[in-house]
């Protein structure tokens, strides 16, 4: 566990130092910005039922963020060690893979994390400023951040994954950007051919939709059910990551 | 220290390391020596825990490197070829992640750190980015590294690869001087190095071990002929007469240096010393000599003779300091 900590150190110390971390966080604020301002548009035009954050959480310019977020934050994460060839020099000290992997993991999802913080004070600061006009419903609240990070969770596994299988950090992003692409869309999907299809498989879809998952989360409904299957989805491709980056001890 | 049994390593068809079997004892410097692409780093990562076998066994300080990797990777100091580094840290940073990595804490660890960079002459960049390094001062930095827990073994790929003559005789005596309390294993093909830090030679080419001696050994079992560098002034055929000594095997002249001297070379038996013939030619002759030079053969000449046998000399090193 200690070895754990100090390279979850390391980790942190690698994101915070480089600019990767900060050009994201200013992304991603100016893409809330807009989402937010989206959504006030709304609320401003007409009487509406949902509420300020399950608009702002329904906004393009939320998906924009939630598609870059994950490719950038994650694809040096193994990449860059194998190109420097620094992988040699930490596998020849004695760590073991699953500490590498986790605490790889754990620092990508801490900055993700932190990522979010700032969209928090745009609600608070509405609120304040509006003199609770602007309400924030504390199941919706808590249901889009919980959503946010387990969703956040399950992304960065993939791209976890993605980076540890090649040594190339655009190759990662881009195998990274394409599966949770297609994780997205088939939830899209769905609500295009929606109504040409049987209902069974439109539930079935439903399960593991993100945006059906957003939409209930951030009306305030907390389900199970999307958080034990993002939470156990990430765990399998961290499973998966620490396979590869083990397959290079078992290789005959 | 190590015992390697029977290694080998096969990559996607192609055997890295073929079948072979040594060992080194504690205390002893040993040089791994063989052209690039021989199977030295291959069989290094493997000695350090980083990659398995294909097949047979390597024992590391009296552990398996492949069951028991964390407690091999604990006891080795490990400095891969390149000296690859996080180059977003800073050289004193780097070194207190890889203490801690290495199990050092507190005060030890920091008193260590201060030997392990005033060892290497880092001292003065310990609050440099490694990536503004050179290259010399990274290589220093990953030896450090290699060094900072106290390894009862060092295994080094190519430590003075790219540094300038003058830091690769501070590295080397730094080698020396570690012999006292650690036991090395380094791997190079600058052959001048290894005459002149190690105890023993292991020859590798093609993922086979071609010879496995001390320098002295290796050089005075080689069979090829001692060269005898003259410059004489006399008049008439100078190499017939030379020529006529019985242990020379062939006498060339290379040409007039400055009027009236002339240079020549003569190829003589091995075990066989004529420079007091020469002399006694010469008199009689009425020349006179004005240079005589011995040159015994060197460990490159074995190493070169030993790349020749084995089939392509590939990638024979002509770089020698």
């Amino acid at each position: 566990m200690r070895i754990f900590w100090i390279l979850l150190k390391k980790e942190l110390h690698s994101f915070f130092v480089s600019p990767v971390a900060y050009v994201v966080l200013a992304l991603v604020m100016i893409l809330n910005g807009f989402a937010f301002r989206a959504a006030l548009s709304v609320l401003e035009s007409a009487p509406s039922e949902g509420s300020i954050v399950s608009w702002t959480f329904h906004a393009m310019w939320f998906w924009l963020s939630y598609f870059f977020v994950f490719p950038l934050l994650t694809m040096r994460l193994f990449a860059e060690e194998k190109k420097m060839g620094t992988l040699e020099t930490l596998f020849t000290a004695p760590v073991r893979a699953w500490q590498v992997v986790g605490s790889k993991y754990l620092a990508a999802v801490i900055v993700y994390c932190v990522l979010w913080l700032p969209s928090l004070f745009n609600f608070k600061f509405a609120n304040w400023i509006s003199a609770g006009q602007v309400e924030l419903p504390e199941g919706a609240m808590a249901g889009a951040y919980l959503i946010l990070v387990v969703m956040g969770m399950f992304n960065l596994a993939i791209g976890c994954f993605a980076s540890s299988l090649t040594s190339n950090q655009i190759v990662a992003a881009i195998i990274s950007f394409t599966l949770s692409l297609m994780h997205f869309l088939l939830g899209i999907f769905i609500m295009v051919v929606g109504r040409k299809i049987s209902d069974t498989i439109v539930d079935v879809v439903n399960y593991f939709a993100a945006t059906e998952h957003i939409r209930i989360f951030t009306a305030g409904l907390i389900d199970s059910r999307p958080i034990i299957y993002y939470l156990s989805m990430s765990l399998l491709f961290l499973s998966f990551t620490h396979h590869v980056v083990e397959f290079r001890r078992w290789r005959p | 220290m190590i015992d390697v049994q029977e290694l080998t390593k096969q990559y996607a068809g192609r055997t890295a390391v073929n079948n072979i079997s040594f060992q080194v004892e504690p205390g002893e410097i040993v040089g791994f020596l063989g052209p690039n692409g021989a199977g030295k780093s291959t069989t290094m990562r493997i000695l350090s825990g980083y990659m398995p076998a294909t097949s047979g066994r390597a024992i590391v300080a009296g552990f398996d490197v492949f069951h028991q990797s964390i407690q091999v990777r604990q006891s080795v100091g490990y400095m891969p070829e390149n000296a690859p580094l996080y180059t977003d840290m800073r050289v004193k940073e780097y070194l207190r992640f890889r203490a801690e990595l290495k199990g050092l804490s507190g005060m030890t660890m920091r008193r260590r750190i201060g030997e392990v960079m005033e060892l290497t002459g880092v001292t003065e960049m310990r609050k440099r980015l490694i990536g503004n390094l050179s290259k010399g001062y990274r290589q220093r930095v990953a030896l450090a590294d290699a060094l900072v827990h106290k390894p009862k073994l060092l295994i080094l790929d190519e430590p003075t690869n790219g540094l300038d003559p003058v830091q690769i005789r501070h590295v080397r005596d730094l080698l020396r001087n570690l012999k006292s309390k650690h036991t090395v294993l380094l791997s190079t093909h600058i052959l001048n190095e290894v005459e002149q830090t190690c105890d023993r030679v292991v020859m590798i080419h093609q993922g086979r071990i071609r010879a496995n001696d001390t320098p002295a050994n290796l050089t005075r079992q080689l069979r090829s002929t001692t060269l005898l560098h003259l410059e004489i002034d006399g008049v008439g055929s100078l190499v017939e007469k030379l020529s006529a000594i019985t242990a020379v095997r062939k006498a060339t002249e290379e040409g007039l240096i400055v009027h009236p001297w002339r240079r020549f070379t003569l190829r003589v038996e091995p075990d066989n010393d004529v420079r007091e013939e020469v002399m006694e030619l010469a008199l009689k002759q009425k020349w006179r000599i004005r240079e005589m030079h011995r040159q015994l053969p060197t460990l490159e000449d074995v190493f070169v003779e030993l790349s020749m046998n084995a089939g392509t000399p590939t990638d024979i090193p002509t770089h020698v300091l």
